[in-house]
């Protein structure tokens, strides 16, 4: 008989799905918790993924506080993310440890899941988010996090996630996604919102164009040459309940998304949902953000120019006119109207914004970008001591 | 001669669940082992053991999914085996060629490509250079993959062996030619309420590169000149794996506006889809990227159907003697209406076309004709 199998459990009727988790996976947590050397007291569920099939637990042990987690993503992949997690606390970031098993193992693989014990980190609070001091902690964290993890090598064991390519086809699916919705925004003309929307896709579409086209024209191709450690990793979840103040600082969480790629992607994204919170562009903000995590991780000029081409795609359109697809009419009936009254009040403020801040480029030093890789320039490097050596 | 055929890790020999090499692998082996010992090497499933023994077949499964997994299930069967096989026929994964080298290092190995695994976001242009050294012969499904590798890489054309797919033309048969086929499409035209509609059908996976939207958008226009017609989308987003994704939500929404009735089936297994051939009365393959060449251009043209492809990659490779029409700009939904109503409006053209199709299936796509070919780069 093949053992049971961890599927998502949201098809599972009747149940409040906030708070069930199917018997057979508390059977093989159980089992998972065994493998530790330590004695359970209680254990509580913190959240879980039911559409995935992932969990968090707080368990209370006699060796303190922890947490048990079962990872939703297939095992291999999975792998690459403890692995970078355990990496990373070596390198002395603040980031909860790894708790190894009896068999000194980093986890344990069961019911076709990968599950970790890790430390419970307390008191852990958010940064304040109504004033600058807090987003800086918060961008501050995110560089020493993604400093530490430069260099990391996953194991044989585990599939390599990277996403350092991907910047050019990202660009391109925007793009093509706004053409989407002006398509659908024609085939529903007869809802008001939809003529609205329309006027505006061009617009965008031609955002998304440009940032592609300056994509290409950056160093990015001679920047990603580099090999994946050397630019380390995004944690593609980051944000205010991911990156919290505790012991010493502020402490990152939930690595199970990590992947390589150019890191700075994780302050983009921090940048621009703060702007969408705050409801406009605030150059002193975004500054400030951008500064403080140049003092933890330092930018160069090219990575600066990337985090500002990326600013520069419509990423608040996009991301928001996306629901567009699933539920057409709901979503021009009923929802169309507030999220573009927000995107085009950001609007307002962002180009100018973006503008002041483009400025700034010539306070980062250049990074000296050849376009060779990191591992034909130590060949070449060796081959030259060899030749010198004859 | 003992043969050593290689899968890839994303799905198991049989193709039970579907998969356009694992078709190819099941259609050329049982011909091939006639003559030659053979072994695949493909994934474990929890449907199939991890060994058997089927007729003259050995099959050999190992965990898959990832390709890293794979290559080391891959590398050590080989290991074990090295001075087993005459040849080592590798399946469009490039990256194994290396591993398998490093295993068996004295062993003869074919290279198939499918698709554009060559190209430099998915291999390494050293690595790529390094495997074009080891392999003996190069054998791709059109003549625009084998190009297409040259081009990238600069490699000798000498190496290069275009060898055509195949489909099971007892399976993929004429209308006309039984009952059976008939009352399936009756059956299917009532279960789907199509009566007697013009049915336009796409076969493929439901994703932005193979134009399905593109189509849907074509019907609105064509409706004006050919009132009564239907399209209809056969195939799942992803293999067996039904999840919607952002643009299967974008062909739906589109679809549910359409003036045209345009029936989504969903997944349709493997054994099943050919009977939708029987249903439809002109093909469209939508592609809009450098397609390698679609297997489904096969399957119609073996069904006497009449096709129309695009100006992409392989694809109007297979258009001669008047089997087909091509489209030089898929991404303008106005293409597929002219060539559509071209089609549409002729009947005896659709027939003339059909009935070429099918002939030169029977001549030139058959699995005999494949396995041949392939037997003869192992005998080279």
């Amino acid at each position: 008989m093949k053992a049971y199998q961890i599927e998502p459990w949201n098809n599972v009727k009747r149940v409040n799905l906030d708070t069930y988790i199917p018997p057979e996976v508390e059977k093989i947590a159980k089992k998972v918790m065994a493998h530790y050397n330590m004695k359970v007291r209680s254990r509580k569920l913190i959240t879980s993924k039911p559409d995935k099939g992932g969990a968090i637990w707080k368990i209370k042990t006699n060796k303190g506080t922890r947490s048990l987690k079962l990872l939703h993503r297939a095992p291999a992949r999975s792998k690459f993310s403890v692995w970078a997690q355990d990496y990373i606390v070596k390198q002395g970031a603040k980031v909860p440890a790894l708790v190894r098993t009896k068999n000194k193992q980093l986890y344990v693989e069961m019911g076709g899941k990968v599950w970790i014990v890790t430390d419970w980190i307390q008191p852990l609070k958010q940064a304040s988010k109504i004033n600058l001091k807090g987003a800086k902690q918060l961008c501050y964290g995110l560089g020493e996090f993604h400093k530490s993890s430069k260099g990391y090598i996953p194991p044989e064991e585990a599939v390599k996630a990277s996403r350092l390519m991907r910047w050019p086809k990202y660009y391109e699916k925007v793009r093509t996604k706004i053409g989407w919705f002006r398509e659908l925004a024609k085939a529903y003309k007869h809802l008001p919102a939809s003529k609205r929307l329309l006027s505006m896709t061009d617009r965008f579409e031609k955002q998304a164009s440009d940032a592609l086209t300056q994509l290409e024209k950056s160093s990015y191709s001679k920047m990603v040459a580099k090999d994946e450690p050397h630019w380390g990793l995004v944690h593609q979840d980051y944000g205010w309940s991911n990156g919290q103040l505790g012991p010493g600082g502020l402490w990152v969480i939930d690595l199970d998304g990590v992947s390589y790629d150019l890191p700075i992607r994780d302050l983009r994204k921090l940048i621009t949902s703060t702007m969408e919170d705050m409801g406009r562009w605030d150059v002193k903000w975004a500054r400030g953000m951008i500064n403080a995590y140049h003092k933890a991780n330092p930018i160069d000029r090219e990575t600066y120019e990337i985090l500002m081409i990326d600013l520069s795609l419509p990423n608040e359109f996009y991301k928001h006119v996306k629901e567009m697809l699933y539920h057409p009419e709901t979503f021009l009936k009923r929802e169309a109207d507030a999220v573009l009254n927000g995107v085009m009040k950001s609007e307002k403020t962002k180009w100018k914004a973006l503008k002041k801040l483009w400025t700034d480029k010539k306070k980062f030093k250049s990074g000296n970008y050849t376009g060779e890789s990191s591992r034909a320039k130590r060949k070449k490097k060796r081959s030259k001591k060899k030749r010198r050596q004859r | 001669m003992k043969v050593l055929m290689i899968s890839t890790e994303k799905l198991p020999v049989p193709p039970v669940r579907g998969g356009a090499i694992q078709t190819y692998i099941s259609g050329i082996a049982p011909l091939l082992s006639r003559k030659h010992d053979l072994t695949i090497l493909g994934i474990s499933d929890p449907g199939l053991p991890d060994q058997e023994k089927k007729g003259n077949i050995r099959y050999v499964r190992v965990e898959g999914g990832y390709l890293d997994v794979y290559k080391k299930g891959v590398a050590k069967y080989v290991k074990k085996n090295k001075n087993k096989f005459d040849v080592i026929h590798i399946f469009n994964r490039p990256r194994l060629v290396l591993p398998v080298r490093k295993a068996a290092p004295r062993a003869r190995i074919i290279l198939s490509m499918h698709n554009d695994m060559f190209d430099p976001e998915k291999l390494d242009p050293d690595e790529a250079k390094k495997i074009l050294k080891e392999v003996e012969k190069v054998v791709t499904i059109s003549n625009y993959v084998g190009r297409r590798i040259r081009e990238l890489h600069h490699a000798k054309p000498s190496k290069f062996r275009t060898i055509y797919s195949g489909v099971d033309l007892q399976r993929f048969t004429p209308l006309h030619q039984s009952a059976k086929a008939r009352r399936i499409r009756k059956k299917l035209r009532r279960q789907f309420k199509l009566g007697s509609r013009k049915v336009i059908l796409f076969v493929g996976r439901i994703s932005p590169k193979k134009g399905a939207d593109i189509l849907v958008r074509a019907m609105n226009e064509l409706k004006k000149r050919h009132p009564n017609i239907a399209l209809v989308i056969v195939g799942g987003r992803w293999f067996s794996d039904d999840k919607v994704s952002d643009y299967t939500a974008y062909v739906r929404a589109l679809a549910k506006r359409s003036s045209v009735p345009i029936i989504t089936t969903g997944y349709v297994p493997g054994e099943k889809i050919h009977e939708w051939f029987w249903a439809g009365d002109v093909f469209v393959c939508a592609s809009l990227w450098q397609e390698p060449l679609a297997r489904v251009h096969f399957e119609a043209m073996a069904s006497e159907l009449p096709f129309i492809t695009t100006k992409r990659g392989g694809n109007p490779e297979v258009v001669e003697r008047n089997n087909g029409v091509v489209v030089d700009r898929p991404e303008d939904p106005k293409a597929f209406v002219n060539a559509l109503s071209k089609l549409l409006k002729d009947k005896s053209l659709r027939k003339r076309m059909g009935r070429n199709g099918r002939s030169l299936a029977e001549k030139k796509y058959g699995w005999k004709r494949v396995a041949k070919e392939v037997e003869s780069v192992w005998k080279a």
